[in-house]
């Protein structure tokens, strides 16, 4: 298993695999016909016109695979998807992501893609709130807003004409994530969905899943809709305050309590173990893994090791048997 | 260089007569036995894996014998250098600062990377010969291919490279260390085995034409039987993450 660097013993070991083959055998049949490497011809009905998709190319007449993975077929158009995709981002994703580079009127970010994604000064909400016009004081107190290393979260607005992306926080929900931890794993286990920010109460807790691998494990912040235009916006006195340095008082009320702190690391080391199973990350197979943890009364650290990623992988496969069976 | 050599006396400046007489021709009526016992014509036994580095995009390792390589692939990401926008990608290859090797590997997977699937953007080819046993080029390349399979870049064909030593009147394919050191003449094919179509043809020392044809013939034949071992390789690979 990529990825797997733990050492199990032999029962351990058996144990894993019984329960992946119980999980590829409950896996929506993938036909093994279907899997190809470089080079290999993909057998195509001549007679329709074939749309040659992404991963294909013409050789001799013959269509001919140009990476490994699986071929699929929508009507025409014949394309192959590889097993570990990179993250293809779209119109609309929201992305987590970190500040490299603060450049004239942009910031640059680094997004788990090939290039790096650009968040333009125009598409973020200034500090005061109000709608204008940047102006060149804006522009050099860029770095009051966003520094370097800032953890930020954003949408995709468009595509820029050599591939990298153009983002967009104009939201409340949009912006600097603080006082949390920020997970790396493949893109391709977080599926797009309709809820990408999911607030747990139980916990006091933020989780954002990015699409581009990028996950936000934080404390709980309330967000202020201040989106109200039709009122003249006055300039809040405590928004300003929260922007810039906070004095000792302040800081300790925004301390974040013990549990809370436990609490997230609890949930980024659930995220962990999944994505070293290589298992699709859902905000419902998250909190299985947590409440598993808690009813085992295993400590946090003890989430990582070699006998609890075995727990969750006969975890999900009972959990898929039974939906399976369900469905039946 | 050459204006130097004529100025001190005491530079070394290599003759091709000096050459030869230092090392008198053994080979020419006694066969050459192979150290590890193989027939002239067998390749050693290929162990690949691909998914060693984690870190990396895509990963390969290969033991040829005792020849053992390890190649990670980073990218397409972002390249400092590569500030105007151009259609291609970049490739930038590096085998543990041994410029030859890289420059060399550069060469032989060019051909083979559909370069314009990533613009603006570098692949980084990182190589790492853990122990050189003979043969480490063609490995090196060979692993690299793999890797980049792995990785998911867009490519023509994966890449099969296999070289042949001259011995005398032997021609000994896949040599080790030893027989690299006593050999005439050196050829390395790098080529696309589905595609029929060869990258890089390296060919040094002393060949005869007819040797030449011999050697060149011998070595198609291997990367072909190499790829098909690859192309295994990378199915089992595929069909284990399949979940």
């Amino acid at each position: 298993m990529r990825g797997m660097e733990m050492s199990l013993n032999q029962t351990q070991k058996l144990r894993l695999q019984r329960a992946l083959e119980l999980l590829e055998t409950l896996s929506s049949g993938i036909n093994s016909n279907s899997s190809v490497t470089v080079a290999d011809t993909i057998p195509v009905n001549q007679e329709d016109g074939v749309l040659k998709g992404h991963g294909t190319t013409e050789l001799e007449g013959e269509v001919v695979a140009t990476v490994c993975g699986v071929i699929e077929r929508v009507n025409k158009l014949v394309y192959v998807r590889t097993l570990r995709a990179r993250y293809k981002p779209e119109v609309g994703d929201i992305i987590v992501g970190r500040v490299i580079e603060v450049a004239p009127k942009r910031w640059r970010l680094e997004i788990n893609f090939s290039q790096d994604a650009v968040l333009m000064l125009s598409s973020m909400n200034l500090p005061d709130g109000i709608q204008r016009r940047r102006t060149a004081v804006d522009e050099l107190n860029m770095r009051s807003i966003f520094e370097d290393d800032d953890v930020i979260c954003a949408e995709v607005r468009d595509f820029m004409r050599d591939g990298s992306l153009q983002l967009q926080a104009r939201s409340q929900k949009y912006g600097k994530l603080e006082r949390g931890q920020m997970l790396t794993i493949s893109p391709y286990l977080i599926k797009r969905r309709k809820q990408h920010f999911h607030h747990l109460d139980q916990y006091g807790i933020d989780l954002i899943l990015g699409c581009n691998g990028f996950i936000w494990v934080g404390e709980h912040v309330e967000t202020k809709d201040n989106m109200i235009e039709e009122e003249p916006i006055k300039p809040d006195p405590q928004n300003n305050k929260s922007k810039t340095s906070m004095s000792l008082e302040e800081e300790e009320q925004t301390y974040t309590p013990l549990e809370t702190r436990q609490n997230i690391c609890r949930i980024a080391n659930a995220i962990r173990v999944l994505s070293t199973l290589g298992f699709s990350i859902t905000i419902d197979v998250i909190l299985d893994v947590v409440d598993l943890s808690i009813s085992k009364g295993l400590d946090i650290h003890e989430m990582l090791g070699a006998e609890f990623s075995v727990l969750v992988a006969e975890r999900e496969a009972e959990r898929r048997n039974s939906s399976t069976r369900r469905k039946r | 260089m050459a204006a130097k050599a004529g100025a001190s006396p005491a530079t070394y400046s290599p003759s091709p007569t000096t050459y030869k007489k230092n090392r008198p021709p053994i080979f020419t009526d006694v066969d050459w036995v192979r150290p590890d016992g193989r027939d002239f014509h067998q390749c050693r036994p290929a162990f690949l894996r691909t998914g060693a580095v984690n870190a990396a995009s895509g990963s390969a390792y290969a033991e040829f014998g005792n020849t053992k390589v390890m190649v990670s692939i980073f990218g397409p990401r972002e390249s400092k250098k590569a500030m105007i926008y151009s259609d291609i990608g970049r490739l930038n290859c590096n085998a543990s600062d041994n410029k030859e090797i890289s420059s060399q590997l550069h060469k032989s997977l060019e051909g083979a990377i559909m370069l314009d699937t990533f613009p603006k953007t570098t692949v980084d080819v990182f190589a790492l010969v853990l122990e050189s046993g003979g043969c480490d080029l063609p490995v090196v390349i060979s692993c690299a291919s793999l890797a980049l399979a792995d990785a998911g870049i867009m490519m023509y064909d994966l890449v099969a490279a296999v070289s042949v030593s001259c011995l005398g009147k032997n021609l000994v394919i896949d040599p080790v260390s030893e027989e690299e050191n006593y050999q005439d003449g050196g050829l390395m094919i790098t080529c696309l085995p589905s595609r029929n179509e060869v990258t890089q043809l390296t060919i040094t020392g002393e060949w005869s034409t007819p040797k030449i044809h011999e050697a060149m013939e011998l070595c198609l034949d291997a990367c072909s039987k190499l790829g098909k071992i690859m192309r295994s390789c990378l199915k089992e690979s595929s069909s284990t993450s399949q979940e």
